[in-house]
């Protein structure tokens, strides 16, 4: 059975030039982007270039590049960096768990923690974050876009508010960089968190944008790359393939957003058409990514009936050990339990077409008018 | 013999460097990318060895790629001793003596120049390459003025060796600086947009007065205020250091004057700063030494166009020398002439030598 993969926000496949890009790196240069020969030339080439490149897509110097092994990675780098016992951080409370685990962390080792909550619509009040500034405050740390929502926060904003009362402001923009463009030379952000994997790169690598003049204290240690902060030898053709697929996302970013409408509108008028009952959540939305209770259907009944189907979808809601837990996201939006429980994300990627779409609705309307998943 | 077809090419990952060695690949030679590590400092914060800008790991890594793209070598040279030795310390120790340095031109002949040519002897190569905006005249064993007028750099050119101007190249003298920028551009040099550097590359936050207290913190604890004394003696104010100040200084000196008083002497022997308004501030005559020609005149006096600053259009002087001492004689007089600065004698656009200006137990 062919699979149909709706699920974009957890990872995209690899996109066919990167992987062209990525084998002629792998099988021809290998040497140590560290050595002094021209083998280690030839690959510091590869890295330095690839560098200039995202920094040319994001609007920033090539000397605030940091590569790193993932989004997670940048998140641990800039918090473990900056933040020390007695400095307070503002962060939010439906972070990614690379957020807020870190700030979790922090917490023990006796950083304040404000967790600002995001209104219903999923979205951070510019002026809770104001508010809570003091004056021990160090980092404000506010999502780009939220990955269960797709809810995109106003960070020209927030940033543009610690920038003026003397404060860092770092955002997980894993979710939004290669979905939406943006230039860092214009907002105050001070250091940015991004992925390969989630605009059609490998998994395994990542950058940490940080704005010159921002200083952070190691928390890995090794042999000095990247700037000290993320010290081992680089990962040549991940890093090539990152810039590659970074570049190819930021091109098509306009055609891509034109044909998402397309296929969101599809998807949801044809839901309408069959009478189906749902509610898309959150407002503000990136695209490509529908957070969405269906109200006549248990997400997890769903995720698995579309599953046999050949329909990949995102539960919204997480099994653990056998009971139905609510995801941390929507238990922040205030949606009630009940609905929770019968909430999905679908995520649309540039694997799909308006078939697939139109394959995907059909499929949830038959499993739920006849309530069961047997497989077709 | 040393193969007259190879290159070392000084590279600060800067446009210049980036063009003069593009330009030499594509003339023919057999070009040869070195960065040479001149300086690093320790992060206050982080604590973390951190290379200065004209090194900086940017600026490597921005060399690495245009030598990639070419097919050529790089190398890094570590230089930081000799950095150390005749640019630094001489830089720290003309401060102590009140007198205002230019390390540039130190930095030029002993260590650009110097360690390049040791370099190319070791790599067997007959020339070294910069991105200077100057040129060589290998007839005359000289350097020109280069061609882009306001970029110039000619003036920080006069204490390098006639042997080692013999095997210089200046592959970016002949072009202006938008030049050099669109040619670079047309490459797609990865290089193009660097912005030019600015400040002394040492100095990484601009102030040398900062520079000195951390250079050398035990020095600098020995550096106490003294007085500030008009031309005629009197006592008019009160100075933080005579390191904190250079000749022609205006602003900063904490003066309550209807006029505006100009430093016009510092004297470290008796800590005192002397101001005088800007109509005391010309003069006529200053003598120099340390001389370096290129072009030795046949004979003495002798009429040179001569420039006491970088920033300076020139000036026409008569120079004299007796028993090795230079005295130079301004047609018009010179407002602020500087103790440990540069004076450069040129005729039209060719460089003939020049000196440090005296002044200060010189």
């Amino acid at each position: 059975m062919k699979m149909i993969y709706c699920d974009s926000a957890a990872t995209t496949p690899l996109n066919e030039n990167v992987i062209v890009e990525m084998n002629k790196i792998s099988s021809t240069v290998f040497g140590n982007p560290s050595s002094i020969h021209k083998f280690g030339q030839e690959s510091r080439a590869i890295i330095e270039r690839s560098r200039l490149k995202i920094a040319n897509l994001l609007g920033c110097d090539l000397s605030e590049i940091i590569f790193t092994g993932c989004g997670t990675e940048s998140n641990n780098i800039a918090m473990l960096g900056l933040l020390s016992k007695n400095d307070h951080l503002i962060t939010t409370s439906y972070e990614h768990p690379a957020v807020l685990k870190t700030a979790n962390e922090l917490e023990l080792k006796g950083v304040e923690v404000t967790y600002i909550k995001p209104d219903q619509n999923g979205i951070i009040n510019c002026n809770e974050i104001k508010g809570a500034i003091k004056e021990n405050t160090k980092l404000v740390s506010v999502m780009h876009v939220n990955n269960e929502l797709g809810t995109e926060n106003s960070i020209e904003e927030i940033s543009q508010i610690t920038n003026d009362m003397g404060v860092l402001f770092h955002t997980d923009a894993v979710q939004s960089i290669g979905k939406k463009n943006i230039s860092l030379r214009n907002t105050k952000i001070d250091l940015l968190s991004l992925s390969a994997h989630k605009f059609y790169g490998p998994k395994g690598v990542g950058a940490l944008y940080m704005r010159n003049g921002v200083n952070l204290i190691p928390t890995y240690f090794g042999g000095g790359q990247e700037k000290d902060l993320r010290p081992g030898t680089e990962n040549i053709s991940y890093i090539h393939g990152m810039a590659i697929a970074l570049e190819l996302a930021v091109k098509d970013c306009e055609a891509w957003h034109k044909k998402l409408s397309k296929f969101e509108s599809l998807f949801l008028n044809n839901l309408k058409n069959e009478n189906i009952k749902y509610t898309v959540n959150g407002k503000n939305l990136i695209g490509g990514i529908l957070n969405i209770t269906f109200h006549d259907i248990l997400s997890q009944d769903l995720v698995i009936a579309l599953d046999m189907k050949g329909y990949a979808i995102s539960g919204g809601s997480a099994c653990s050990s056998g009971s139905v837990k609510t995801s941390t996201t929507l238990q922040q939006i205030k949606m009630d339990k009940n609905l929770a429980q019968r909430t999905v994300r679908i995520s649309f990627g540039k694997n799909l077409n308006e078939d697939d779409i139109d394959g995907l609705s059909k499929a949830i309307t038959s499993i739920i008018n006849k309530s069961t998943f047997n497989a077709k | 013999m040393l193969n007259k077809n190879r290159v070392l090419v000084a590279m600060s990952g800067g446009v210049d460097s980036s063009v003069a060695i593009t330009k030499l690949n594509e003339m023919g030679y057999e070009t040869i990318g070195i960065t040479l590590k001149l300086w690093e400092t320790i992060d206050p914060v982080t604590k973390l060895r951190k290379n200065s800008h004209c090194n900086s790991t940017e600026a490597i890594n921005g060399a690495k790629m245009i030598c990639d793209r070419l097919g050529v070598h790089h190398y890094t040279i570590d230089e930081i001793n000799s950095f150390k030795k005749y640019v630094v310390d001489d830089f720290t120790n003309e401060y102590l003596k009140g007198r205002t340095p230019n390390p540039c031109v130190k930095c030029n002949s002993y260590v650009k120049w110097g360690k390049l040519i040791e370099q190319a002897n070791k790599f067997d190569a007959y020339y070294i390459a910069t991105g200077h905006y100057a040129r060589i005249d290998h007839k005359k064993l000289s350097i020109k003025k280069g061609v882009d007028t306001n970029k110039d750099q000619s003036y920080m050119l006069w204490h390098i060796s006639k042997e080692h101007i013999e095997r210089t190249l200046l592959p970016i003298g002949e072009l202006k600086k938008d030049e050099v920028r669109k040619y670079a551009t047309e490459k797609s040099l990865e290089t193009s947009d660097i912005p030019d550097s600015q400040d002394l590359c040492f100095v990484m936050d601009g102030d040398y007065r900062n520079f000195l207290n951390k250079f050398m913190p035990e020095k600098m604890e020995n550096i106490d205020g003294g007085d500030i004394k008009s031309e005629d003696g009197t006592v008019i104010g009160k100075h933080t250091g005579f390191t904190n100040y250079t000749i022609g200084q205006r602003r900063g000196l904490g003066l309550s004057k209807p006029e505006p008083r100009y430093v016009k002497k510092i004297n470290p022997i008796s800590n005192t700063i002397t101001v005088a308004k800007k109509d005391s501030m010309f003069s006529n005559v200053c003598t120099a030494s340390q001389i370096n020609w290129l072009l030795k005149p046949q004979s003495f006096p002798f009429k040179a166009t001569t420039k006491i600053r970088y920033n300076s259009l020139g000036t026409s002087a008569l120079i004299n020398e007796h028993e090795g001492s230079y005295t130079i004689h301004f047609d018009e007089p010179q407002l602020a002439i500087t103790p440990g600065q540069s004076i450069v004698f040129y005729d039209d656009d060719t460089l003939l030598g020049g000196g440090i200006i005296n002044g200060n137990h010189e």
